[in-house]
C-alpha cells in the first residue's frame, strides 16, 4: 500500500498562513532592527561593559571594577557637568515646549503670512551646528556684536554673554531655543491639525470662550503630541553637546561644561574610555528615570482625560 | 551620543577602504599620508604632493586631510584596528601620548645615513622637539611661534613710528591706541571703558590665554613639569605675575578687550589696531592686502619681562606609525626627504621651514612679514612633552591650562590662587597612570 502525502487540512493551512502574516511585519522591520542592534543596542551594550574597564582604545581593555564609577563620586568637573546639564535642561524644556505651542497656535491661525511665518520658524532647525555656533558666538560678541550693540542702542547695559560665567548658559539656551523651536512648532502645529473643528465648532455653539476652547479640547487632544514633545526635547537638552562645544567649548571655566561634551572629552580626547562609559551610563540611567516617570504621569493624564 | 557614534563610524570608514587602495596595484607603492592642514597650508602640501607623485610614478603618495583632533581619532582607531598610515604629520607636544600607546616608530636607527634628514640640517630648538625619553620621534617640517602684527594705517595715523618691543612701549603704545566712542583713551578723564570702538591689542584672551602666560612665563625663566614628568613643579611666583601683566591689560589699562573671540577679522577690520598670532595669519594678511589695500607689517613678539627672551611656539613633524606596513618605510623616508629639500613651496603657508637650507635660502628670507618670525625661531619655547598633554593643555575642554585661563581673563580671578589650584589639578593629572 503506498502511503500518500497527508493531506493538508484547513486548520494547518490557515495557521500556516497565520504565521506567516505574523511574520512579515518583522520582515520589514529587519532592516531597521539589523541596524539597531549593529549599531545601537550593539554598543550601547558594549559600553555597559567598557565602563568597568580601564582602556585607551589602543590594546586590551583591562578589568577595573566599579572603580570607575567610584572616581566619579570625587569628581568635581563631572558634578559641574551634571548641574550645567541639568540647568540647561530646566530652562530650555519648558521654554522650547510652551514657546513651541504658542508659536503652532499662532500659525495655525488663517492669517496672511502664515506660510512665510512656519518657514521662518522652522528654518533655523535646519542649519548645521557648526553654523549656529559660529553665527551665534558673532551675534553675543561682547563688545562688536549685533546684539549688544542693539542693547546699548536701547540704552541697556551691554550683557558679556559667552565671555561671563554667570551669563555664558543663557547664551547657550538663547540660541538653542531659536535653533530647534520651529522643529516642535511643526510637531504641534501637525498635533493641532488633528483636531477635528466640529469639536470647537459645537463648544462655541455653547457659548465657550477662547480660554476655554483652549484648556478644555486644546490642550486635552494635544496631549499625545505633548508627551512627544516633551520626551524629545527632554532627551535632546541632557545630549546637548554642538553648540555649546562650538560657542564655548564648556567655558568660562566650566560653566557650560555638559555631561555629552565631559564624555567625549573624557573618552576621545583624553582617551580614557572606561571613565567615559562609565558617565554615559550615568546620563542613561539619569534619561531612563526621566522617561519611566514621564510614562507614568501621562497614562495617568490620558486616564484621567477620559474619565 | 550620536555624535560620538558617527565620528567613530566615519573613522573606521576613513580607515576601510585606505588599507585596501595598497593591495589593488602590485608595482606601484602607495604611502598613506594623514595630515591635519585644513586652512591654505592645506593645498599647498597636496601641491607638493602632487608634485612627487608626478615625478615618481613607482611611489604614489596619498595624501589624507582632516582636522587635528578628528585625525587623531581616526589614527587610534584604525591603530586598534591593527592599521596605520605610513607618515602621521603632528605637533612635537601631541607625540608623548602616542609613544606611550606604542604607536610612533623611533627614528634614530631609521634616519642613519639619510642626506637630508639630518640633525646638522635642523635648528636645534626644532630637531630636540621630537626627542622623547632619550629617542627621536619626528621630523621637523616647520616651526611657528606668536608674533605680534600691526595695522600700518592705524599705526601712522596716530604717529607711531614703531611696534611696541617691551611691555613698558605696548602699555604706552596700547593707550594711544585704544578709543572709546567720544575719541578718549584710557586714563583721560571720561573713559568709558564699556563702550570702546577700538582696541589696541587683541592677545587671545579667551580660551587660549595660557599661550601668551607661556610666553610670559618662560621671559620670567618658569618650569612647568619636573624632569620626571610627575609632578607640576610652577614657581607660583611668577606664574602669577605673568598672568597678572595679561589681566592688567584687559581690567586696569583697557588697552585689550576681554575674550574676543574672532580677533582675526576684528584686526582686519580695524577694530584692533594690533594682534598676536602666529604665521599662519599671514596668507590671509596677504590676502586683504590684494585685495582692499589692508596694510600690515610684523614685529618680534614683544619682551615684557627682561629675564630672558622667550615666546611660545611649536612644530610640525612628521612621524612613522609603527604599525604601518615595514615594507613601505623605505619609500615613505624617500618621500621626506625630498619634502624636506623641497619646502621652499611650504614657506607660502606662512609657516617657516625647519629645513636649514630652505630657511636660509634667500627666496624665503626675502619674503614679506617673515623677518621677525625668523628672528625669533631660536627663542621660541613649546609646551612640555609629556603623554598627558591633551589632559593639561587641550583649550576646548576643561582642563587646568582652560580653566585657569578663562578664571583670570575672564572672571578677573585672583591669579595667585588660579595659579596654585591649576598647578594641583596639574600633578593629580600627572599622578594617575
Amino acid at each position: 500500500m503506498r502511503i500518500l502525502p497527508r493531506p493538508r487540512t484547513a486548520a494547518a493551512e490557515a495557521s500556516r498562513l497565520r504565521f506567516r502574516r505574523q511574520l512579515i511585519p518583522y520582515l520589514f522591520l529587519l532592516p531597521y532592527l539589523t541596524f539597531f542592534v549593529l549599531f545601537r543596542l550593539g554598543p550601547a551594550l558594549a559600553g555597559m561593559g567598557i565602563s568597568f574597564t580601564k582602556w585607551s582604545i589602543v590594546g586590551a581593555p583591562e578589568w577595573v571594577g566599579l572603580s570607575n564609577y567610584e572616581a566619579m563620586t570625587r569628581d568635581p568637573r563631572l558634578s559641574a557637568a551634571v548641574t550645567n546639564t541639568l540647568f540647561f535642561t530646566g530652562l530650555t524644556v519648558p521654554l522650547l515646549v510652551v514657546l513651541g505651542l504658542a508659536l503652532a497656535m499662532l500659525m495655525n491661525q488663517p492669517h496672511r503670512g502664515r506660510a512665510l511665518g512656519r518657514v521662518a520658524v522652522f528654518t533655523p532647525y535646519v542649519l548645521m551646528s557648526t553654523v549656529v555656533g559660529v553665527i551665534w558666538t558673532w551675534l553675543l560678541e561682547k563688545d562688536f556684536g549685533l546684539i549688544n550693540v542693539y542693547l546699548s542702542q536701547l540704552g541697556f547695559e551691554k550683557v558679556p554673554w559667552l565671555v561671563d560665567q554667570s551669563t555664558a548658559m543663557y547664551g547657550i539656551v538663547l540660541t538653542t531655543v531659536w535653533w530647534t523651536v520651529g522643529y516642535n512648532m511643526v510637531l504641534f502645529l501637525a498635533g493641532l491639525q488633528d483636531i477635528p473643528t466640529e469639536l470647537y465648532e459645537a463648544a462655541r455653539i455653547d457659548g465657550a470662550n477662547a480660554w476655554q476652547l483652549f484648556r478644555r479640547i486644546t490642550l486635552p487632544l494635544l496631549a499625545p503630541t505633548t508627551f512627544l514633545v516633551l520626551m524629545l526635547t527632554i532627551i535632546n537638552s541632557f545630549q546637548v553637546f554642538d553648540q555649546v562645544y562650538v560657542m564655548t567649548s564648556g567655558g568660562p571655566g566650566t560653566a557650560t561644561l555638559t555631561l555629552v561634551q565631559y564624555i567625549y572629552t573624557t573618552a576621545f580626547q583624553f582617551r580614557k574610555m572606561g571613565y567615559g562609559a562609565a558617565i554615559a551610563c550615568l546620563l542613561f540611567a539619569i534619561l531612563i528615570i526621566f522617561a519611566l516617570v514621564q510614562t507614568r504621569a501621562y497614562r495617568r493624564g490620558v486616564r484621567g482625560v477620559a474619565a | 551620543m550620536k555624535k560620538l557614534f558617527w565620528r567613530i563610524l566615519l573613522a573606521s570608514m576613513l580607515v576601510l577602504p585606505l588599507g585596501g587602495l595598497t593591495l589593488a596595484q602590485d608595482d606601484v607603492v602607495t604611502i598613506e599620508f594623514w595630515g591635519g592642514w585644513t586652512g591654505p597650508d592645506g593645498d599647498i602640501m597636496a601641491d607638493l604632493v602632487n608634485q612627487w607623485n608626478e615625478e615618481n610614478p613607482g611611489i604614489q603618495v596619498n595624501l589624507t586631510i582632516q582636522q587635528w583632533s578628528p585625525l587623531f581619532d581616526a589614527f587610534v582607531v584604525s591603530a586598534s584596528a591593527g592599521e596605520s598610515p605610513d607618515i602621521l604629520a603632528m605637533h612635537p607636544q601631541e607625540m608623548p601620548q602616542f609613544v606611550e600607546l606604542g604607536l610612533l616608530t623611533p627614528l634614530d636607527d631609521v634616519i642613519e645615513g639619510l642626506e637630508a634628514i639630518n640633525p646638522d640640517n635642523y635648528p636645534a630648538s626644532a630637531w630636540n622637539a621630537n626627542i622623547y625619553q632619550g629617542a627621536l620621534y619626528g621630523i621637523p617640517l616647520d616651526l611657528h611661534m606668536h608674533g605680534l602684527y600691526y595695522n600700518l594705517d592705524i599705526f601712522e595715523e596716530a604717529g607711531i613710528e614703531a611696534p611696541p618691543a617691551t611691555g613698558e612701549e605696548l602699555l604706552e603704545i596700547g593707550r594711544m591706541l585704544t578709543i572709546d566712542e567720544n575719541g578718549l583713551h584710557p586714563g583721560d578723564d571720561g573713559f568709558d571703558p564699556d563702550n570702546v570702538v577700538q582696541y589696541a591689542i587683541n592677545m587671545h584672551t579667551n580660551h587660549h590665554a595660557f599661550f601668551q602666560w607661556w610666553s610670559l612665563y618662560n621671559q620670567l625663566g618658569g618650569q612647568l613639569i619636573s624632569e620626571d614628568g610627575t609632578e607640576c613643579v610652577m614657581d607660583l611666583d611668577k606664574a602669577a605675575e605673568a598672568w597678572q601683566f595679561l589681566q592688567d591689560l584687559v581690567y586696569v589699562h583697557h588697552i585689550a578687550p576681554q575674550g574676543q573671540t574672532d580677533y582675526a577679522t576684528d584686526f582686519l577690520s580695524g577694530r584692533t589696531a594690533m594682534l598676536i598670532d602666529g604665521p599662519w595669519r599671514m596668507p590671509a594678511l596677504e590676502a586683504a592686502e590684494e585685495e582692499s589695500g589692508f596694510r600690515w607689517a610684523s614685529a618680534r613678539y614683544p619682551q615684557v619681562f627682561d629675564e630672558q627672551y622667550a615666546v611660545w611656539g611649536s612644530s610640525h613633524i612628521f612621524t612613522l606609525p609603527a604599525l604601518a606596513d615595514p615594507d613601505k618605510q623605505d619609500e615613505a623616508l624617500m618621500f621626506l626627504e625630498w619634502l624636506a629639500a623641497n619646502s621652499a613651496a611650504w614657506a607660502e603657508s606662512g609657516q617657516l621651514p625647519a629645513f636649514r637650507a630652505v630657511m636660509e635660502s634667500e627666496e624665503f628670507q626675502s619674503m614679506y612679514g617673515r623677518e621677525a618670525f625668523i628672528e625669533m625661531m631660536p627663542y621660541e619655547v613649546l609646551f612640555p612633552n609629556t603623554p598627558k598633554y591633551s589632559e593639561i593643555f587641550a583649550s576646548n575642554a576643561p582642563t587646568p591650562m582652560m580653566v585657569m585661563a578663562q578664571n583670570i581673563m575672564l572672571e578677573q580671578a585672583d591669579p595667585r590662587t588660579e595659579v596654585e589650584a591649576a598647578c594641583e589639578a596639574i600633578t593629580s593629572i600627572l599622578a594617575t597612570p
